[in-house]
């Protein structure tokens, strides 16, 4: 009887350090993954969401721990200064690291962080209170043009996808709105459900978690967005607005060429699990697909494009 | 309000859980540096393979116990082990430092469960009408509210109110240090590197209240603690009877904290602050806060327990997290596939009812849990020899401040700053109003400037700033807060002059 | 002790003027007004409360407050103890400069006579309790420590 256990302990053992061995191919021992902002924003969540398939498909456990301040700058100007084999990864988002840079000195630059895949990207919309007399986008652009400054919207804080967004779209219709900065999106959803402002530069996870509390105007995307088959495009309404905040994962820049690779392709398979992508779709993310190989093109026409708007908003010289 | 759900949190299973947490909940939270956010943060990932109910009463205890465990710290080493305990320090080192700290972590626990309680209870039978309060508050109440806040600087710093000013205003400008939250620009950096990560709460909590601590007790060899020597487990019944005489404070900063926890933008150490100034507003005369009040203690206790059941209203029927630590518990609720929101209540009922009671069974373990878990913290404190002790909490400051962040400049940060507090400290400049600006300086400055954008792109400035019912209500209190005590020492200036009696200063 | 208390106060005071202006003079350089208003509203209020105080302990004459009868080598020594662990950490790992905070503070807490028998019982407590805190947040908590 003992022996039997013993044996099936031993077999037992030797499966697991069979399992084990492949697993620990990818990565050895668990790996910290380094939120550079607080927790319950969409980077905390949409970690949150890979975390369980991770461990399902390599094994090994993915720590997120937060690493707050200066609005992500603290994270990132400490990234390359860690380990680089492969056991420390840190989140990125668009257009902190273009936008950051190039407004001061925060200790790092944007083109010295190794971002190795853009998984994911949560499209700007227009976010309303489901009674607000706001029934389409067209009654809010004409409300901004009849009382200008008077229509005030919350966004998350300044210099950011929000910020940049109601420059561009107040550029592109002649109207004039007020842009009120919130800390977090958290926070700015707060405000436009309880009225203190009259609408809300969000993003379409906005409307994924309120459901019927809210309704959005538009969102930023080339096509409409799968959850929300009833919300149109800025671009159906005439308006060429498609983008939002983008959100990847980097090494720090001493990582080898072969680490980036094996990364790139453990958070691309996890993105192509149909059961991810079901999840973040009913948090209503926008998935991306933008692989080591292709993050250099990425990040330069993004750079450019960020770096234009934010030129033209006056948010740097 | 079925029975049903009562059960099925009732399992052996999630009974384990609840106590599971609670303990690993307190003991975390005694260690300065580790938060309640951190240890749910933490263990995420565990409740993964777990129902979602059994998760959230896992993490909904160990929340809770962290809360309390904070007290202990703050009563035991006069540091805060989350920032809600920040003005447990102001009564409860005073007290320890008397010989009664067992008392005081007594009643604290005592203060902690009827706290607890009444904020899990408002969550289960009033959380949507009350999710609307999280809404009524804009920009322009939570700047009163810190405003509110502040004015307790006054009342604190007894002798020297100028002295106290000016450490919340340098409070404030300390917050402000760093990459700024809302606006895009980099404020008081000097160039350094170091310093775009501005001082955080939880290292400055560290460094103020911890260091200039350890620098007293090297300097002289006497105890840390008085002790008496005698048996003290009949401190237990003596606490239970404070507790009772003050149940009217009890359920007063209960529901303050549970209110103050339901705004998204304050949390447990603003909730704190609030309870705090109103004990002591309508203290008694004979009653001296911040020379080791048990109300003081007890206002505070309660009312960051409170803020547990309370946070979770928001983040349950708004999907908006009420506190940090509510944050970390939505995003494990949306991997698990539970949609918060105001759909939750009707059609995911069975598990926030469940959790509900568990969060309760949490906070009713967390009475015997925590006084006998406070009975050997009281016990180690203060049998380790002072030499031990002082290094030993030395290390702890280290490792605390560290796991913050995961940074050494943090903790030389922490450091400076508790050799400062120690040095201005020892010349009238207590630590608590710096703290008080800088925890309270943010709220302000947000709700400030959202506010005067609003006001000034309708055209509406005085409208926003004094026209909303609630900021008016604030502000009442702000100024019978600083009126009050001015009036009361009038009466009794007057009364003493009537009655002819002379006292010598 | 009132003389010193009273210089004390001065300095104290003057530094937190100057620290004021320091504030009111970096706001000259903000970009976004929004980021100006709070800081300069604060650093004036500061400079008037720290005026009031300098003015007010000028005028007093007497403080009761002072540095006490404390043993300023202790002191020093826990603090330099402390910061010479931060600035080792990077190079010999948490424990061990974990270590040298600890010895540093125990020197300088030690009041009572030293023998062979307590200090290798302080230190030995000392050190199974710091190995335990750093396993508790290295491999339970997961705190990448170095």
């Amino acid at each position: 009887m003992l022996r039997r256990t013993i044996l099936k302990t031993a077999a037992a053992m030797a499966l697991a350090a069979a399992t084990g061995t492949t697993a620990f191919a990818q990565t050895n021992g668990p790996v910290d993954y380094v939120i550079p902002f607080g927790p319950g924003g969409e980077s905390d969540i949409s970690a949150r969401l890979q975390q369980p398939f991770f461990k399902e498909k390599f094994g090994q456990d993915l720590v997120i721990s937060y690493k707050p301040g200066g609005g992500g700058a603290v994270g990132w100007a400490s990234l390359n200064g860690l380990n680089s084999n492969g056991q420390t990864i840190m989140g990125v988002n668009l257009p902190h690291i273009i936008i950051k840079p190039a407004q001061k000195d925060v200790g790092f630059k944007t083109e010295e962080l190794n971002t190795f895949y853009m998984f994911h990207y949560t499209p700007d919309a227009i976010v309303v209170k489901a009674d607000s007399p706001y029934k389409t986008l067209k009654d809010l652009v004409d409300d901004a043009k009849a009382n200008p400054g008077q229509v005030t919207m919350s966004g998350s804080g300044k210099a950011s996808a929000n910020h940049l967004a109601q420059i561009k779209f107040d550029k592109m219709t002649g109207g004039k709105t007020t842009y009120v900065p919130f800390k977090g999106t958290g926070a700015s959803t707060t405000a436009m459900l309880g009225g203190q402002v009259k609408a809300q530069w969000g993003y379409s996870t906005v409307g994924a978690k309120q459901g019927d509390a809210v309704r959005m105007l538009a969102v930023a995307m080339e096509e409409r967005h799968p959850l929300f088959p009833d919300v149109p495009t800025f671009k159906e309404l005439g308006y060429e607005m498609v983008g939002g905040a983008y959100r990847g994962i980097a090494l720090p820049n001493t990582a080898s060429a072969e680490t980036t690779k094996k990364w790139s392709d453990m958070i691309g398979e996890i993105n192509n699990d149909p059961a991810f992508r079901q999840k973040m779709l009913d948090g209503g993310f926008a998935l991306l697909d933008v692989d080591s190989a292709g993050m250099a093109d990425f990040m330069k026409a993004r750079t450019e494009e960020y770096l234009k708007d934010a030129r033209e908003a006056g948010l740097i010289k | 309000m079925e029975f049903g759900h009562l059960i099925s949190a009732f399992t052996p299973f999630n009974f384990l859980l609840a106590l599971c947490g609670v303990v690993a909940g307190t003991v975390i939270g005694s260690i300065p540096g580790l938060t309640a956010t951190m240890a749910v943060a933490v263990l995420v990932p565990i409740t993964f393979s777990m129902e979602p109910a059994s998760a959230l009463i896992l993490l909904g205890a160990i929340y809770t116990g962290a809360i309390y465990g904070g007290a202990y710290a703050a009563i035991l080493l006069n540091t805060p082990g989350t920032p809600s305990a920040i003005a447990t320090t102001f009564d409860g080192y005073p007290m320890a430092k008397k010989g009664d700290g067992d008392l005081a972590v007594a009643i604290a626990c005592y203060a902690s469960v009827v706290g607890g309680m009444v904020g899990a209870l408002a969550l289960l039978f009033i959380a949507p009408p009350l999710s609307s309060v999280a809404l009524a508050f804009g920009p322009i109440e939570y700047f009163w509210l810190s405003v509110f806040g502040l004015s307790l600087i006054a009342s604190l710093s007894t002798g020297n109110v100028v002295k106290g000013l000016v450490g919340g205003a340098f409070g404030m400008i300390l917050s402000t240090v760093g990459v700024a939250e809302i606006s895009a620009d980099i404020r008081l950096t000097f160039g350094s590197q170091t310093l775009i990560s501005g001082f955080g709460v939880v290292g400055a909590l560290i460094g103020l209240y911890c260091i200039p601590v350890l620098i007293d007790l090297v300097a002289t060899p006497d105890r840390h603690l008085k002790v008496e020597n005698e048996v003290r487990s009949v401190r237990i019944t003596e606490a239970g009877r404070i507790a009772w005489g003050s149940k009217f404070n009890l359920i007063r900063s209960s529901i303050i904290g549970t209110l103050v926890g339901i705004l998204p933008g304050a949390g447990g150490s603003v909730a704190g602050l609030v309870a705090y100034s109103e004990a002591k507003r309508s203290a008694k005369p004979h009653q001296k806060f911040g020379e080791g009040e048990p109300d003081g203690i007890m206002a505070t206790e309660a009312s960051n327990n409170a803020t547990v059941g309370g946070g979770f209203i928001p983040t349950l029927v708004l999907g908006i997290p009420g506190t940090p630590p509510d944050a970390v518990i939505l995003g494990a609720l949306l991997v698990q596939g539970v949609r918060t929101g105001p759909t939750l209540f009707e059609s995911g009922g069975s598990i926030v009812y469940t959790f509900i009671y568990g969060l309760i069974i949490a906070t009713i373990l967390m009475l015997p849990t925590g006084l006998l878990i406070g009975r050997y913290a009281y016990q180690t404190i203060v049998t380790i020899p002072k030499a031990v002790l002082v290094p030993l909490v030395g290390f702890m400051t280290l490792i605390g401040t560290f796991a913050i962040r995961n940074s050494v400049s943090d903790v030389v940060i922490m450091i400076g700053l508790g050799v400062f507090g120690w040095l201005v400290g020892r010349f009238g400049f207590a630590a608590s109003p710096i703290v008080l600006g800088l925890i309270l300086g943010p709220i302000a400055e947000q709700g400030f400037v959202q506010s005067w954008t609003i006001g000034a792109a309708t055209n509406n400035l005085s409208g926003i700033f004094f026209g909303r019912p609630i900021s008016q209500a604030i502000v009442a209190f702000t100024i019978l807060t600083l009126v009050y005590p001015l009036f009361t020492q009038w009466r009794s200036a007057r009364a003493g002059k009537i009655s002819g009696a002379t006292d010598a200063e | 002790m009132r003389s010193e208390g009273k210089t004390g106060s001065l300095l104290i005071s003057a530094f937190f003027v100057f620290a004021g202006i320091v504030t009111l003079w970096d706001t000259q350089n903000y970009t976004d007004s929004d980021s100006q208003v709070f800081p300069q509203t604060v650093s004036i209020v500061l400079i008037v409360c720290a005026t009031i105080s300098l003015v007010m302990t000028l005028l007093k004459g007497e403080e009761d407050s002072g540095f006490g009868d404390g043993i300023w080598w202790r002191r020093a020594l826990l603090i330099a103890s402390l910061l010479i662990a931060c600035f080792l950490m990077p190079y010999v790992g948490f424990l061990l400069s974990g270590i040298v905070a600890f010895a540093g503070g125990l020197i300088a807490a030690m009041h009572d006579r030293w023998s062979g028998k307590t200090g290798l019982i302080y230190g030995l407590s000392g050190l199974v309790v710091m190995s335990a805190f750093y396993a508790l947040f290295r491999y339970v908590l997961l705190v990448p420590l170095p």
